[in-house]
């Protein structure tokens, strides 16, 4: 089986025990949902010494990874992301960031895509909240062979870093091969008429938007951000030179994540009409993610009219 | 063997009260020429942390990321002065750094700082997040077949915070015998008396059925010290707790045993006499 056939988290699971296997330093942290988050049963079988699985204690699961992390341990600490950030925001700000331990963060089911558990357990702002803190790197990888590249990046290089996980089957992006860079965004595809800038789970749907636009004779470029901290910067402002008209996308409240960060360098380094889509200030809830995207007005379908909107707007 | 402030090795009771007033005359120094800072809460630790690094642990100043070395964690990170004063009188860096405490630019901030000083462990100073990080730092050398012991000191008041509990269940599971923690246990949190503000008692028990082996000791008698963290290192297939009976601002008459001394004050010259009156008539210095 492929990577890509796989769901996301077991693709994490995999990667992990193959990062120990080359790195006997590489730890997986849980908090009693390892099943969830795909370690488990595959790392503890493999690498019992390295899997601690600390019960619902979230704050002493980031904590504690910071003291293994100060003896030379490289910790991946999992959890939803609603307790993988918000939740422990303080034990991550200062024993994590603050104290520059070498800590990573792994925030399960992200966005819309915690569904069923609803809108107690969506969390809309971990890109927001983590991309605010100094000190810490942001990653959010969109498909299989992204992912093995996060984490491969992550286990060998010493740096507070906070990453989403979609736990579920994405469509593949990339391939074998694929090479992460902090702070770079990757063009998924040239186009001159408006910029589309996504992260993480929203990618795949931004790509299939950008194909239909062009059926219609609109080129969006695709720019696909699995950094969203550090930022490219200079990626960003040169596609928004390019087009004059730029689209965000991503499953996370507007306000502060992927879409606050292009507004940031836009409006610093060159001015241009920005349609922030995602999530409009508001909680989540139990539904469908059809629902959902239609509700706030960022699937598929919503991308396509945002992109045909900004193609007039930037004209005017 | 002297070190820098003329201390012998062996045991001396005068020598260690001695010293015990120097600590407390620098400790008190330092936060008044900062203006203000947490005088009670390092004032109650000055035998325990002189008790640690003068006759307990395991330390190199000239190494101070020795792999053997025993680990400090001073979750109460606000008593840092008491840490400050302890590493330079074992020579982790120059005494002349202790009175830039809080000064700007200065590698002594308020709260314990792994980034800035030679010697401490954890960066701490937000409560509740120390015993956690000590259990990492105890798991990480049984993991790594090092045969450090790991120090934790809590506060009383800091035993407020879930995440302590947290820990505490995580360190007996884990069975974590070479961690040592240490309660702060000087009855006073900012707000006043523990007993008034959250009751902690009754709090060996809670310990004791929280899985840790517990020990109760005057945490400013020499040999009780001394013996009851000995006893400590003995114990196999459990972590120990050892509740310190302390006064806050220990051995400052002024603020002795008052929520106040919590954190102190000191705006003008008058304030700074004040405080530093009741060092006056018995000769010590500072070694800066």
């Amino acid at each position: 089986m492929q990577y890509h056939e796989m769901e996301m988290r077991a693709v994490y699971g995999i990667t992990l025990n193959e990062l120990m296997d080359e790195d006997p330093n590489v730890v997986c942290v849980e908090a009693d949902l390892s099943k969830a988050s795909g370690t488990n049963p595959e790392v503890p079988k493999k690498h019992p010494m390295n899997f601690i699985n600390v019960g619902v204690a979230e704050a002493n699961m980031i904590s504690l990874g910071a003291g293994l992390a100060a003896e030379g341990k490289i910790p991946f600490c999992a959890s939803f992301t609603c307790f993988a950030s918000r939740r422990v925001y303080d034990q991550i700000t200062i024993s994590v960031a603050y104290a520059n331990n070498n800590v990573k963060i792994v925030g399960t089911a992200p966005g819309i895509t915690a569904g069923p558990n609803g809108g107690t357990h969506m969390c809309f702002q971990d890109l927001a909240i983590m991309r605010a803190m100094p000190n810490m790197h942001v990653y959010s990888p969109a498909d299989a062979y992204e992912l093995r590249a996060v984490l491969r990046h992550m286990a060998t290089h010493r740096q507070p870093t906070y990453m989403q996980l979609i736990r579920s089957r994405v469509v593949p992006l990339f391939g074998e091969g694929y090479v992460f860079e902090p702070g770079k965004a990757v063009l998924i595809r040239k186009g001159g008429d408006v910029t589309l800038v996504s992260t993480g789970y929203m990618t795949q749907f931004a790509l299939k938007a950008a194909r239909e636009l062009e059926t219609i004779g609109i080129h969006a470029e695709l720019l696909h951000c699995p950094s969203v901290k550090p930022f490219d910067t200079e990626g960003m402002v040169a596609s928004a030179r390019k087009t004059g008209g730029v689209v965000t996308v991503e499953t996370q409240n507007i306000i502060g994540g992927l879409g606050g960060a292009v507004c940031e360098v836009l409006s610093e380094h060159w001015p241009v009409p920005v349609q922030r889509l995602g999530i409009p200030d508001r909680f989540g809830e139990t539904a469908t993610e059809t629902y959902l995207f239609n509700k706030h007005g960022f699937g598929p379908r919503h991308i396509i009219d945002a992109c045909m909107a900004m193609k007039e707007r930037k004209l005017h | 063997m002297n070190d820098a402030l003329g201390m012998s090795n062996p045991f001396d009771r005068e020598e260690y009260d001695r010293l015990a007033t120097q600590f407390r005359y620098i400790i008190t120094d330092i936060i008044c020429r900062a203006g203000s800072g947490h005088l009670g809460g390092a004032l109650s630790l000055v035998e325990i942390i002189i008790s640690l690094y003068g006759r307990i642990m395991r330390v190199d100043p000239k190494h101070p990321r020795w792999e053997d070395r025993d680990r400090l964690v001073l979750s109460k990170g606000h008593a840092a002065p008491v840490l400050y004063a302890a590493l330079a009188w074992k020579g982790f860096f120059p005494n002349a750094w202790l009175p830039t405490l809080n000064a700007d630019g200065t590698r002594l901030p308020s709260h314990a700082d792994a980034r800035t000083v030679p010697g401490i462990d954890m960066t701490t100073g937000s409560l509740g997040q120390g015993l956690s990080a000590a259990c990492g730092i105890a798991l990480a050398g049984r993991m790594n077949n090092r045969t450090y012991r790991t120090f934790c000191i809590i506060g009383d008041g800091e035993s407020n915070e879930g995440q302590v509990w947290e820990a505490a269940l995580f360190a007996a599971h884990w069975k974590l015998d070479t961690l040592t923690a240490i309660c702060d246990y000087n009855k006073l949190q900012i707000d006043g008396f523990t007993r008034d503000v959250l009751e902690l008692e009754p709090l060996a028990e809670k310990w004791r059925s929280f899985g840790w082996e517990v020990f109760e000791m005057n945490g400013h008698d020499w040999e009780d010290i001394h013996q009851t963290i000995h006893r400590a290192l003995q114990v196999k297939g459990k972590p120990s707790m050892i509740i310190a009976h302390t006064i806050k601002s220990k051995g400052h008459p002024l603020t002795e045993n008052r929520p106040e001394s919590h954190n102190i004050k000191v705006p003008d010259e008058a304030a700074y006499r004040k405080f530093m009156a009741c060092f006056a008539d018995n000769g010590v210095k500072a070694p800066y």
